[in-house]
């Protein structure tokens, strides 16, 4: 009787201490490669790990501004060995740094945003921001009268290239003859430059400017100038409430949240993701009220198209500057393909370097 | 009425500048303590934080280590040129074009053996550091151009120079239009000591250490650079025309900023990209100013602004402290320093009337 | 480049030169009174958080600006005390203090990032604006730039035709015969360092309160180490600075519309730009007449006497 007791006593403590063990809490690591404040990019992840925040047994904790290299690999060692759960890496060049660490600590999670590589417990995810890119230029492809749409943009990496062509895409969608000029800063976050280099867009002659920039400096320029803008990131009316027609947005929160669960229920695996629109991954920001409500119908009808999967937009034939066919009539371009893209369609001006 | 009467002391106290420089960190990290505060973060927590990031574990040691060694090799060269009162802004630039120097070997042959592979990129590393420096120096003794600024000027067209190239011509084609070059090959990576995290440049810095101190010691130039406060004397003593000693001084300060970028380029990343520069060549002018021309002064200075960096990385993850705070430290040690040198150098008597 | 764009390349000239041009006439002021402050970066930086947050918080720029005026003193008032208190290097402390200051207003600032605060707009000024390719390109700019028109006489007369300003200039070219003719050196290099620092920190202000109305940790990009280029360039004179800052001013914005029009040229090579053609600036201005029109005693400190 005793030992049945003892035994009883012993298995009530064991259960005990699984079900401890199964709300222990779950410890999550985001790596930026900016400050979170100035860059919009970073700045959407961290609202993403916000959206975190609000659910039980979750804890987060980020690094900004950490050199891709080997400062990220001492970043990450750093969260595995205290111990976190999964650790979200926000940049390409975190890549080689991460798989290294991720060899080290088979026990973590690691999660690498626009990269390639993998392994038994490293995935990579990304979203289709060019989605989102495509109708921004049917906007501004419809609200343009010069035929010039002028693009601010930092730097010449593919996901900057590829959300330049699917917005002129977008644009020769609605209006054949525009063009889509390009002007690089070299600065993920510097108001004045991208301010200069708008008005330098808008003194050739552009009518709406859009960036690939995470300041609002764009912007500004072009309400100054009494014309149209296209934000990023985010919906940046607040800043050119009479320029801002609408902007391609991120929203990190939904995809993060499923992930953490896939962790707390067990379920993780290490895959490669690329989520569209249909997931709500990528958004397009609310309308101004100066776009004409068939140019906002002809849009929603794109995005309707996109989410079903009927509109994969980088489908042939699909020419480069030089006049080359990239893509073949009736082709769709493959992941890979969009994914190293470092050339441009026709109808934009500009060089890719 | 009393009045504190300053006069300057014949020669400036030895030990008491020990004193002074601990003084002075003790004090910088006061006055940080109060920014801490106002993030509603305990001072004494956040400072511990501090510590135990960077030297709290035999992993941030070694990381302090890695850090150490490029700080380390700038320091050594900003401390020659600046005993000159050469003032060299320009390590980071120098750095820059060491590994750019260290590239192109280890990209035009990468199938030498080690022993001939590693040398080579040394070779062109200091090099290339070497004529960067040369520049200015030249520039200032032929026509009497500011050396500050030059160098500081050619930091970021050196740096740009930099970002042509991986952005141009010395792109990896494997990595998806993102800006580094190709991975070094094996024989042109300078490896790990042992099964720890440090590299080999550990023992680079020991060798060139023992070389710098040999030359103060040992040769009539080195003793009058440690000595004299009247450069021209120095070289008047020395036997060498004062010109041609600004620009030895400068291409040795060079060529040792350009043999760290080799080592960052070939240890520590394995291949050339932008990120390669975190401002290394700026610490190294704090760090040489803090320990003047003796180099263990200098290993031990690049040490503590090396567990300062990697601190601050532990006081993000566990506190969400900005990056910048240690920018902050660095320059309150820098300024208190400063400050403190009155009473090195200078003799306070009270005198009442 | 069509002839079309040269207009608005020269007015945007004017706009990008203006913070380059208070600070170098800041910078002028200090080294004239024999102090070399190298941290114009820094406390430019600082004048502009100041700025920002002041005009959010009370939704006045002309306070702002002013604010951020004071905030510059304050922060040049650290190296005149490093320095003319506690005799430590110049050359040193001011790159101190740049290390200093952009951290400072990266850790303040942190909050302030990605919202706007009201500034000054373009204001066209009336008859004059109306004048062809002249009017476009000087009078069609915010009022901090009208100031500027105001700045750079009124600084030379101070300097060269009023007692201070000839006191101010002895301290810095021959501070030991100037203590011996009784007159306080110290005093008018802190002068010196305070009213630059004034200054500048008016030149970090133009960047949030008028060129963007935004806030971010670089937004003065290098441009308080051009200004301290420029005044070299100048010959440490208020008129030549004026037509530096504008030179500059232009670069920085050709670049850009080099872009614009279609260039092939790789956008890093155009980036090099300003630094390469401060070099070779400074290269030319030194070979004419070497330093010999700087101040003699700049960047020395002055020993004290016994």
């Amino acid at each position: 009787m005793r030992v049945l007791q003892a035994l009883a006593v012993l298995m009530l403590c064991l259960s005990f201490a699984t079900v401890q063990a199964a709300e222990k809490e779950i410890n999550v690591g985001f790596i930026y490669v900016s400050p979170i404040g100035d860059a919009g990019w970073s700045y959407a992840h961290d609202l993403g790990r916000r959206g975190l925040d609000g659910m039980e047994g979750v804890k987060t904790s980020y690094v900004e501004a950490v050199a891709e290299g080997p400062d990220s690999e001492r970043v990450m060692q750093n969260m595995a060995r205290k111990g976190y759960d999964i650790i979200f890496a926000t940049s390409f060049g975190y890549m080689d740094p991460m798989l290294k660490v991720a060899k080290q600590f088979p026990n973590t999670r690691f999660m690498h945003c626009s990269g390639f590589k993998m392994a038994a417990n490293m995935g990579n995810y990304f979203g289709r921001m060019y989605q989102a890119r495509y109708l921004s230029g049917m906007v501004a492809g419809g609200m343009t009268r010069s035929k010039t749409i002028g693009y601010v943009a930092a730097f010449p990496i593919p996901e900057v290239i590829r959300g330049i062509n699917a917005f002129t895409l977008g644009v020769q969608a609605v209006n054949p003859e525009a063009t889509v000029r390009v002007v690089w800063t070299k600065t993920w976050y510097d108001p004045a430059t991208e301010k200069e280099a708008a008005k330098s867009l808008l003194d050739v002659g552009a009518d709406v400017i859009a960036q690939h920039q995470d300041s609002p400096g764009p912007q500004e320029a072009a309400q100054e100038k009494g014309v149209y803008s296209i934000g990023y990131n985010s919906d940046m009316s607040a800043f050119a409430p009479k320029a801002h027609l609408t902007a391609p947005i991120w929203n990190w929160a939904p995809f993060y949240r499923s992930v953490v669960e896939q962790v707390r229920k067990g379920t993780w695996k290490a895959e490669s993701v690329w989520p569209g629109m249909e997931t709500g991954i990528v958004d397009l920001a609310p309308f101004g009220a100066m776009v004409p409500r068939d140019l906002q119908d002809k849009v929603m009808a794109a995005k309707a198209d996109i989410v079903a999967g009927r509109n994969k937009i980088f489908v042939g034939p699909i020419k480069d500057q030089k006049g080359a066919v990239k893509i073949a009539a009736g082709a769709v371009a493959p992941d890979p393909d969009l994914l190293g893209m470092t050339w441009f369609v026709q109808g934009v001006v500009g060089t890719t370097e | 009425m009393f009045r504190i009467r300053i006069t300057k002391r014949q020669e400036p106290r030895g030990w008491s500048s020990c004193l002074v420089v601990v003084a002075a960190v003790a004090l910088s990290l006061l006055l940080s303590g109060i920014l801490l505060s106002l993030r509603d973060i305990p001072p004494l927590t956040g400072l511990a934080v501090l510590f135990k990031g960077a030297y709290g574990s035999r992993f941030a040691i070694e990381d302090c280590l890695i850090k150490a060694i490029p700080i380390f090799l700038c320091s050594l060269g900003v401390a020659v040129a600046f005993r000159l009162q050469v003032w060299n802004i320009g390590a980071e630039g120098q750095f820059a074009l060491g590994a750019v120097g260290a590239t192109w070997v280890a990209l035009t042959f990468p199938d030498l053996p080690g022993p001939i592979l590693l040398p080579a990129m040394i070779a062109m590393a200091a090099l290339a550091g070497g004529l960067w420096g040369m520049i200015p120096a030249i520039l200032r003794q032929r026509l009497q151009t500011n050396e500050i600024i030059v160098t500081l000027m050619m930091n970021y067209i050196a740096i740009l120079f930099l970002d042509y190239l991986v952005y141009g011509v010395w792109k990896d084609p494997t990595s998806f239009g993102f800006p580094m070059t190709r991975e070094f090959s094996p024989q042109a990576v300078v490896g790990k000591i042992g099964s720890t995290g440090v590299n080999w440049g550990l023992a680079h810095c020991l060798v060139l250490g023992t070389a710098v101190w040999v030359f103060i010691r040992f040769t009539r130039i080195g003793f009058e650079l440690k000595a004299a406060g009247d450069s021209v004397r120095a070289a008047r003593y020395a036997g060498i025309p004062y010109d041609r000693l600004v620009v030895l001084v400068m291409v040795i300060s060079g060529a040792l900023a350009g043999w760290a970028g080799f080592l960052e380029a070939s240890a520590t990343i394995n291949r050339l990209q932008p990120s390669i520069m975190v401002g290394y060549g700026y610490t190294a002018i704090v760090v040489a100013w803090l320990a003047r021309l003796n180099p263990l002064s200098i290993a031990v200075a690049s040490f503590l602004l090396a567990g300062l960096r990697v601190g601050v990385e532990n006081l993000q993850l566990d506190l969400q402290v900005p990056a910048a705070f240690g920018d902050i430290l660095e320059g309150l040690i820098l300024l208190t320093v400063l400050a403190g040198g009155l009473f090195t150098s200078y003799r306070l008597s009270v005198r009442g009337h | 480049m069509e002839l079309a764009i040269i207009v608005p390349l020269l007015a945007a000239a004017v706009q990008s030169g203006t913070p380059i041009l208070y600070a170098t006439l800041g910078e002028i002021i200090t080294e004239k009174s024999g102090v070399l402050n190298l941290g114009v970066e820094g406390v430019m930086i600082i004048g502009t958080l100041t700025a920002f947050v002041v005009a959010l918080a009370t939704g006045s720029p002309i306070l702002a600006f002013v604010a951020a005026g004071i905030a510059g003193t304050l922060a040049a008032a650290i190296h005149g005390m490093v320095c003319l208190w506690f005799k430590g290097n110049q050359v040193v402390s001011g790159l101190a203090l740049t290390i200093l200051g952009t951290g400072l207003a990266d850790y303040l600032g942190n909050a302030y990032v990605g919202r706007t605060a009201p500034g000054f707009s373009p204001l066209a000024l009336p008859l004059v604006s109306e004048i062809p390719i002249v009017g476009p390109i000087f009078f069609n700019h915010d009022p901090l730039v009208y100031l500027t028109y105001a700045l750079p006489p009124l600084i030379w007369y101070g300097l060269m035709r009023t007692r201070p300003g000839l006191c101010l200039r002895a301290a810095g070219e021959y501070p030991a015969a100037a203590t011996a003719a009784g007159l306080d050196v110290a005093a008018y290099r802190w002068g010196g360092v305070l009213g630059g620092g004034f200054l500048m920190g008016l030149g970090g202000a133009y960047l949030s309160l008028s060129y963007t109305h935004l806030w971010t940790n670089n937004l003065t990009g290098g441009r308080g180490w051009i200004a301290v280029a420029l005044v070299i360039f100048a010959f440490w004179r208020p008129g030549r600075a004026v037509f530096g800052a504008y030179l500059f001013g232009g670069i920085m914005a050709l670049q850009l519309r080099l872009q614009a029009s279609g260039t092939q040229l790789p956008s890093s090579l155009l980036l090099m730009l300003p630094y390469a053609l401060t070099v070779i600036v400074l290269v030319l201005s030194s070979w004419r007449r070497g330093m010999s029109e700087a101040p003699a005693a700049l960047g020395v400190n002055v020993e004290p006497a016994d």
